[in-house]
């Protein structure tokens, strides 16, 4: 069997890709794929940890992390839809108008 | 600012992530060897009906899970507001009037266009289920 640390540093190193995309990316779509990367982060460690202690509640944890993903790229992706109808272009760095 | 400057400034926030891996790496590098042996799940119980058990909180299964039910009825409303949320950015707008999503590109239902109202009285209205 493999052991949890294994899966940690996994899903450490998933988590820190996802975290510099979010950090240096402007392109919106870039961005939602980042976050995707951090929650699958999360989602192996609900799995190792499920699998180390022969218990099921994070499995279906990670069920709910992934219907939450999905509600959060459909409302990502609607935002993109708006930010290109208003500013020609998906760079998250032009929806400036609120910024303070 | 020079250009040198703006590029070490924008691999600034890069550099922080790639630290704190090193930082994760090092805490679970550290902590190898004081996990026990993982417990696993017994061979011959099904994971897949047992999440399902889990879901529905229904006491069935062989191995141990809470119970989620609230939780999964909570998310089937959550995605239910994401969809129509989605919906709602996704449709185009004229002159801030909301275009239902369910019409054909938001052109404007005319009463010739509906089946039995061609003489457009108010007969045929009430039949089809109309407000005039």
């Amino acid at each position: 069997m493999v052991p949890v640390e294994y899966y940690l540093l996994l899903s450490s190193a998933i988590f820190c890709i996802g975290l510099f995309g979010v950090l240096t990316r402007r392109n919106a779509l870039y961005f939602l794929m980042s976050v995707e990367l951090m929650l699958n982060a999360a989602n192996i460690n609900l799995i190792a940890f499920s699998f180390q202690w022969g218990n099921l509640t994070g499995q279906t944890f990670a069920l709910f992390t992934i219907a939450l993903a999905a509600a959060e790229v459909a409302v990502g992706i609607g935002i993109i839809l708006v930010l290109y109808r208003n500013f020609g272009d998906i760079d998250v760095m032009d929806a400036a108008t609120m910024r303070w | 600012m020079s250009e040198s400057d703006e590029s070490v400034v924008a691999l600034s926030p890069g550099v922080a992530a790639v630290a704190l891996f090193g930082v994760l790496a090092a805490v679970v590098v550290g902590a190898a060897g004081g996990f026990p042996e993982p417990n696993g799940f017994p061979a011959d119980a099904s994971i897949v009906h047992n999440l399902g058990y889990a879901l529905f909180d229904i006491d069935l299964g062989d191995i141990p899970a809470e119970g989620f039910l609230a939780a999964f009825l909570i998310i089937a409303i959550a995605l239910d507001v994401a969809l129509d949320s989605a919906v709602y950015l996704a449709k185009r707008e004229t002159d801030g009037t909301i275009i239902s999503a369910l019409t054909t590109g938001g052109s404007e239902v005319v009463d010739s266009d509906v089946v039995g109202s061609s003489d457009g009285d108010a007969a045929d209205d009430a039949d089809r289920g109309g407000d005039a």
